[in-house]
């Protein structure tokens, strides 16, 4: 066949020698006029040098030249002869046979690219602009919420991405779409948005691994990463006031424990002290017990010896501790006729004794003893005294 | 010289014969070729083919992947009679060229058309038996494979191939989402108002029970105490029943004059004693009789 791609290859090993290219080259014409129209007389020129030639030469080297290319690291460079895929070149300098023979398509296989669903971050900016459209979805339980995330993909297969769909990349953000909704749509609102946040964005990251494997795009997704996932704004207040009365919740139940970590440690002081008193009662009765008893059981041995002259001096020391300590009023009932004032009332101002009952006795003799009263209790009682002056 | 010009000539002749004869196929794409109008050879395969000049023409169609995207979501009734506005896309391809070029004349909108009318009739029909739920979450997968299989049935006499057809956004219109917020807002008021009663009767109780431990904290404190102090009375009882056992009536008598003593001892208690009690016997006569 005349379009062998063989022959291109004969001439890139071709010497710097012109002369030889050129000769070459008319062998090939020749073949080429020889095969094609064989009807023709193959052209007869000689091989004199003229001007002609070596502007074909140049012209010839440059399109050789045409043919090289680099691909950069983390590149491949798709080679097509005649349309057809024939190899993939890594990274380094190439040289592919110039047009129209084949032709090279360098593409970045490494680079990640990002698609941006539910929000777009302006160029160069960190400011971000909601794309309500997309980001407000329907959930399982029929609530709306507002999710923004980002994908980012590489390329596993340069063949694939190439040849298999007409916009690879624009397929990305309608598979993200679809990916996402699918799963929002099988979540429950809660799940979504709070505790299954991660999981959403893994089993998205799945779906669409998938789906863009079956339609061969040779895109890998490297990671799906929630940027939001919220309640949409009609509806953010009643969502953060929940979120406060759940801080409240335990707020409360802290207070109550504070409350039980101050009474119950505080009653157990109480029953400490409760006990030890109790403790100290019982020591305290037990050794007056005994000590009364002791005291008790010695005077008796002395009372045994001499009964009733120890009764007699016990009745006369008690007598006589008494009677000097308290207020006297000595009565002769004799001649009960008469009639005494006593200044009871005076006495008792300040006393609650039981012992006044005999002084109920309305009559007193003249000669009665008037009422030695101990000058030490009058000292306090200035009506008393002042009475006492006027009897004087 | 003239020699050199017929070569010129030669290579001029020569590349315009094959830049007329020649044609390529490119990975991506199918060729047919026409011979006066008449589909003579269909090329699926990439690479160089030659024609007959001037009176084969060849037509390149894509064979990737083409996707077919709705402009404006479109409106659909599910079986609750509640709109929902659905926004899905297609991914179909040419399978069969020569009856893609004969049935739409090669047109990719004029294809697109039939396609989108087909998944349409499809969606409201599959929408029509269901409700928003089981379209958002139940069978939104089933309801894909089911347009799809249909789509591709249809599409296959007009030579294309439905690899997919997926729901990209099923929403609710406006005036819907409105109630839903609405909804969404009663229902958080509603949880809030719980978690809120929840607190309040958490702390309660914890408060009850913390008043609850200490009153029994007390109370077996004060068993404790009491039992504990009887304890010492009985002992107490007992020694003083040993000692005073021993002679009852001097007892009496010793207590007594305890007793007495310490009932009097205040300059405020007064006694009203007659002369003639016993005490005062002496104070009488030094012979102490009557």
């Amino acid at each position: 066949m005349a379009n062998d791609p063989g022959w291109g290859n004969r001439n890139n090993e071709g010497p710097p020698d012109l002369d030889e290219v050129l000769r070459q080259f008319k062998r090939k014409i020749n073949a080429l006029f020889g095969k094609k129209d064989s009807g023709d007389k193959p052209p007869q020129f000689d091989s004199k040098n003229l001007p002609i030639l070596p502007i074909i030469a140049l012209v010839a080297i440059v399109w050789f030249a045409t043919g090289f290319y680099i691909v950069d690291q983390g590149s491949r460079g798709v080679v097509l002869r005649f349309g057809k895929h024939v190899e993939t070149t890594a990274e380094g300098p190439h040289w592919h046979m110039p047009y129209p023979i084949e032709s090279v398509t360098v593409v970045n296989m490494e680079q990640v690219r990002t698609v941006e669903v539910g929000y777009r971050t302006a160029e160069g900016r960190s400011s971000r602009s909601k794309e309500l459209r997309e980001s407000l979805m329907l959930t399982d339980d029929e609530n709306i919420i507002d999710i923004q995330f980002a994908v980012q993909y590489n390329l596993k297969s340069v063949e694939d991405n190439l040849f298999n769909n007409r916009s690879a990349e624009d397929s990305v953000r309608g598979v993200a779409e679809t990916a996402i909704r699918e799963i929002v749509g099988k979540s429950k609102m809660d799940f979504a948005l709070y505790e299954g946040r991660e999981e959403v964005a893994v089993r998205a990251k799945a779906i669409m691994q998938e789906i863009l494997d079956r339609y061969k795009t040779g895109i890998n997704v490297v990671n799906v990463t929630m940027q939001n996932a919220q309640p949409p704004e009609q509806v953010q207040a009643a969502f953060d006031d929940a979120v406060k009365a759940g801080q409240d919740l335990e707020r409360q139940k802290n207070e109550g424990q504070a409350y039980a970590n101050d009474v119950i440690p505080k009653a157990r002081g109480t029953a400490a002290r409760l006990l030890e008193e109790a403790q100290g009662y019982k020591l305290r009765v037990e050794n007056e017990a005994k000590g009364n008893a002791s005291r008790f059981e010695q005077v008796l041995t002395q009372y045994q010896r001499a009964p009733e002259v120890t009764r007699q001096r016990l009745y006369i020391d008690a007598q006589e501790q008494i009677l000097s300590s308290v207020s006297k009023v000595i009565v002769d009932q004799k001649n009960g006729n008469s009639l005494l004032y006593l200044p009871l009332d005076k006495l008792m101002n300040t006393t609650n004794s039981a012992t006044v009952g005999a002084a109920a006795a309305p009559s007193v003799p003249p000669n009665t003893v008037m009422p030695e009263i101990d000058s030490n209790s009058l000292r306090s009682r200035d009506a008393f005294r002042s009475r006492d002056r006027e009897t004087r | 010289m003239k020699s050199i010009g017929t070569v010129l000539i030669g290579i001029i002749a020569a590349i315009l014969l094959i830049s007329l004869s020649a044609f390529t196929v490119d990975q991506r794409e199918y060729a047919l070729v026409f011979r006066l109008g008449e589909i003579v050879a269909v090329k699926k395969q990439p690479g160089l083919y030659f024609k007959m000049p001037f009176v084969d023409n060849v037509k390149y169609f894509d064979n990737r992947i083409l996707t077919l995207n709705w402009v404006e979501p479109d409106r659909f009734l599910t079986s609750e009679k509640k709109n929902v506005l659905v926004d899905s896309f297609v991914k179909w391809r040419i399978v069969d060229p020569a009856k893609y070029y004969v049935s739409l004349k090669g047109d990719e909108l004029a294809a697109e058309r039939r396609l989108s009318q087909t998944v349409n009739s499809g969606l409201r029909d599959e929408f029509g038996k269901r409700t928003i739920h089981e379209v958002v979450s139940g069978e939104r997968g089933k309801i894909m494979e089911i347009l799809q299989q249909s789509a591709d049935r249809e599409s296959r006499q007009m030579g294309i191939e439905v690899l997919d057809v997926r729901l990209r956004r099923v929403d609710l219109p406006q005036e819907v989402s409105e109630s839903v917020y609405q909804r969404m807002e009663a229902e958080r008021k509603r949880v809030a108002n719980e978690l809120r009663s929840q607190g309040a009767g958490a702390a309660e109780k914890i408060r009850a029970d913390a008043d609850k431990q200490r009153e029994v904290i007390i109370a077996e404190a004060y068993s404790q105490a009491q039992d504990t102090k009887g304890a010492g009375d009985a002992k107490a009882s007992e020694i003083y029943a040993n000692a005073y056992g021993k002679n009852p009536e001097f007892y009496a008598f010793y207590r007594s004059l305890e007793a007495y003593r310490s009932s009097f001892k205040s300059k405020s208690d007064v006694l009203v004693l007659e002369p003639t009690s016993d005490f005062f016997k002496y104070m009488r006569n030094s012979s102490g009789k009557k």
